[in-house]
């Protein structure tokens, strides 16, 4: 423990029940020139089950790492029992108190279980692990959350639920007044979720402080004594969960000027017949899914991160492996199975993933061989480039897209996310392709770019592609899309048009606030 | 800059404010040693040797240098295709090159030298595409499934030869090549030339050398640009093994002879002289053309320690050393990129 000098003045209430065991306060955290975190206090007092809630990208992840000491903050501090955190120092944090379950699942798949769970503070006597106690500390822990797992099996044997419940055994084995748990329901099924919930109910009911971060309002309302919502950055409420109810709780999540941009939609798109169709679609992640996408139509997938959209369109493409279902193309009456990921390339499908940098991009090369990479054959004769052709295309294309500055001898690596973001979309509008699916395709992107890229998108629909666009930036989803599917848990739990969706809509199907009524 | 397919009302945002958007780096010295210091390295290295060292400004000591050169740089030239595609390297060059090399000799004098090429020829392609496919289509790990394929190759040769070295003819084809001049150019050294230039050509103008390069860059980008992945590599491990086989027969006709020992250490000889010109085991940087500056760069540099009478260990030695010093630069430059 750090610096336990430090006590707050005058802001102990005189109850020692509701004393905060942990508090934030002005907490600013940047990354760059983005603002992640701005200006945030929280307090969680013992027993209390907090929660934590807002869109995705509203923060809530980054002041949790704040408060596990994982992050330093760039302003304000955090206290634990009255004293003052070491900022960033996640050892401090430990000691003080604070356990994170981390979000990625960060245990060693080829380890035990007994091992994983004192993993860091392995017992040891004269530097040789001292296997009983680790056994005894691991069972003990165990036991507290009360989960029977043999203490000797590789988590590589276990399902994605026990790992799940093994990482909290790992926080709870460092005796924590403090335990932070980072959407842990998200790979849970429904009865897993069920005995997870019950179990931080118990633990809190033995005095244990619990911040809770979940998109699942009903989850929320099960648990929580208090809820706290976080809108880009900024503490929107931080109330009792008496004084809340689920739509009020949307509602503050949402938040911004509900008022659509209506004259940005498109005004009565043509749209012809189904041209990309799945049926019955199964992979990982991905439940029984009906799709279907026309001529002209932009379709929009909404939810939450997580959701299984990303799967979706990967499993639809074939560039992922399917374990049912089929996908079809349809085009001039001519209609297509799609056995794999180059078969629907040959269809004429143009993706754009979701990771540009990992999965878009050449990083290392130039402008122009990244946008020559899917157009090679038609830009070669007789296996031989014709570098003048590649070139000339190249440059019509960046105009196209508006690349900033237009040098297309560039390495792709220099330019900024926006400008890198249009080189993934020239290389496939070179195609003209009759399908394009879009995942994330303004993220990270600044606002001019977006705008362009919007343009873009609209004008391909306008030339009678069938458009699939994956958008966490319900903004844009509302804006873009046509026809709005949203999706959870693998699933679309509905189907909106672009007259009826609102953004409170489209997040209560998302967080599974409202049910499946408007499918 | 308005662009073509503009349309609708909005309003793009004006030039001035997204003009600056290229990243202005900072000048990283290890980034530029990686890239440009194999130039001005060879450059210092034949200054050094033409003011110091005895007897190597001599037109026949520089046409000896490139001959004795040629085995390993047209190995070398092959086997750039593999480490650019992102595979580290190919180590069965090997026992390609012996095999190509008592195949050559041995089948010319029991049936003939076409049959003899022919059957070369057959047995590369048969390497290339166990070993692209062991990486290519299972993904195995490209240094252990070469490491075995030498293992594999090797062991079958001096099974079937029981190690025995073979003659070639005295007055035969074989050693009319390796004994040929052109004015004061052996042949062996301008095929070197040649086939660096084609195998160039073929990396930076082809089709299939633009995916090679691609995919060494970006293997998902390139799979999800619709490129059959698993053919580009097969592709560069038939490269490679084209490149060991006629390493192989060039070696065999300097001496006209063959046995199965005679290409040792040609897999850390080649992989010198592509690292040092620069190409980058990471994949995705490099050409055919810097790693005939390698080569140069390693012979110059054997050729001044033979010069200076040192021994085989000691050159040994100094490229290993070599190595390390080039692996780290480059490993030192992509930290200093990607930050």
């Amino acid at each position: 423990m750090t610096a336990a000098a430090d006590a707050p003045g005058g802001q102990v209430p005189s109850d020692g029940d509701t004393a905060p065991v942990i508090e934030a306060r002005n907490v600013v955290k940047r990354f760059g020139g983005t603002v992640a975190v701005d200006d945030v206090s929280i307090t969680v007092a013992r027993g209390e089950i907090h929660g934590l809630v807002g869109e995705n990208g509203a923060g809530k992840s980054t002041l949790m790492r704040v408060l596990a000491g994982v992050l330093a903050p760039n302003e304000g501090e955090v206290h634990v029992d009255g004293a003052l955190l070491d900022p960033g120092d996640t050892r401090a944090a430990l000691d003080a108190g604070v356990s994170l379950v981390h979000q990625e699942l960060s245990l060693v798949p080829e380890m035990t279980v007994a091992e994983n769970i004192l993993l860091g503070s392995t017992p040891t006597w004269s530097g040789f692990i001292d296997g009983r106690e680790q056994r005894r500390v691991a069972a003990e822990a165990l036991k507290e959350i009360g989960v029977a797992v043999d203490l000797d099996e590789p988590i590589a044997r276990l399902s994605v639920a026990l790992r799940q419940f093994v990482e909290i055994a790992r926080a709870i084995a460092r005796k924590p007044q403090v335990l932070i748990l980072d959407e842990p329901t998200a790979t849970l099924t429904p009865a897993e979720t069920e005995y997870l919930l019950d179990m931080l109910t118990r633990l809190a009911g033995r005095g244990l402080a619990i911040v809770y971060i979940s998109h699942r309002i009903p989850e929320i309302f099960a648990i929580c004594n208090r809820v706290t919502v976080l809108r880009d950055g900024s503490l929107v409420a931080s109330k009792g969960i008496e004084d809340l109810t689920p739509e009020s709780v949307v509602e503050y999540m949402v938040g911004r000027d509900l008022q659509l941009d209506r004259e940005s939609r498109r005004q009565d798109p043509k749209i012809g017949e189904v041209v990309l169709s799945a049926r019955g679609l199964r992979a990982p992640g991905v439940n029984d899914i009906d799709l279907d996408v026309r001529a002209g139509e932009i379709v929009g997938l909404g939810g939450l991160v997580g959701a299984g959209r990303t799967e979706l369109v990967r499993a639809m493409l074939g560039a992922d492996p399917r374990t049912g279902g089929e996908t079809t193309i349809t085009l001039q009456g001519r209609t297509r199975r799609i056995v794999s990921y180059r078969a629907a390339i040959a269809a004429g499908v143009a993706y754009i993933p979701e990771e540009r940098r990992s999965d878009g991009l050449a990083l290392t090369m130039t402008v122009v061989d990244n946008i020559a990479l899917p157009n090679r054959s038609a830009l070669s004769r007789a296996f031989v480039l014709q570098r003048r052709r590649i070139a000339e295309f190249a440059t019509s294309l960046a105009e196209a897209v508006n690349l900033r500055p237009p040098e297309i001898h560039r390495e792709v690596g220099q330019y900024s996310g926006g400008n890198q973001q249009k080189v993934v979309l020239a290389k496939w509008l070179g195609r003209e392709p009759d399908v394009i699916v879009l995942d994330e395709p303004t993220r990270g992107v600044d606002v001019g770019a977006k705008v362009e890229i919007h343009r873009l998108i609209r004008e391909l629909a306008d030339q009678g592609a069938a458009v699939l666009v994956v958008s966490s930036d319900l903004p844009e989803l509302l804006e873009l899309s046509d026809t709005i599917h949203v999706v959870r848990d693998g699933r679309i739990v509905g189907v909106l048009s672009a007259g009826e969706a609102e953004e409170t809509t489209v997040m209560a199907l998302a967080s599974g606030q409202r049910e499946v009524d408007a499918a | 800059m308005t662009p073509k397919t503009a349309s609708g009302t909005r309003t793009l945002p004006p030039a001035a404010q997204v003009e600056q958007e290229l990243e202005t780096r900072a000048f990283k010295l290890s980034e530029w040693m990686a890239q440009q210091g194999i130039f001005l390295f060879t450059a210092v290295l034949v200054l050094f040797a033409v003011v110091f060292i005895d007897g190597f400004a001599s037109l026949p000591n520089l046409t000896d240098v490139f001959n004795r050169a040629a085995p390993i740089g047209i190995v070398a030239a092959g086997m750039t295709f593999v480490v650019i595609s992102g595979n580290y390297l190919d180590l069965s060059v090997v026992a390609q090159v012996a095999t190509a090399a008592v195949v050559l000799i041995a089948v010319t004098n029991a049936v003939g030298l076409v049959p003899a090429i022919l059957f070369a020829i057959a047995i590369a392609l048969v390497y290339g595409i166990v070993n692209g496919i062991a990486v290519g289509v299972f993904k195995a790990n490209a240094v252990i499934v070469t490491l075995s394929t030498t293992f594999i190759g090797l062991g079958l040769l001096r099974w079937l030869t029981g190690g025995s070295i073979y003659f070639g003819e005295s007055d035969g084809p074989i050693r009319t090549f390796g004994t040929t001049r052109i004015g004061p150019l052996p042949l062996a050294m301008i095929l070197f030339i040649v086939v660096t230039v084609l195998l160039s050509l073929v990396l930076t103008r082809t089709n299939f050398g633009f995916m090679v390069r691609a995919y060494g860059s970006n293997r998902e980008a390139t799979r999800l640009a619709g490129v059959n992945t698993p053919l580009v590599v097969i592709g560069a491990f038939t490269m490679s093994a084209l490149g060991a086989m006629l390493g192989g027969f060039v070696l065999a006709a300097f001496s006209n002879t063959a046995v199965s020992s005679m290409s040792d250490g040609y897999d850390f000889r080649a992989l010198a002289a592509i690292i040092v010109g620069g190409t980058s085991v990471f994949g995705g940087r490099g050409s055919v053309m810097r790693t005939l500056l390698g080569v140069v760069f390693v012979s110059v540099l054997t050729n001044i320690m033979v010069l200076s009478g040192l021994g085989f260990g000691f050159q040994q030695m100094a490229i290993g050393l070599l190595i390390v010093l080039a692996v780290s630069v480059d490993a030192l430059a992509r930290k200093t990129r990607a930050a």
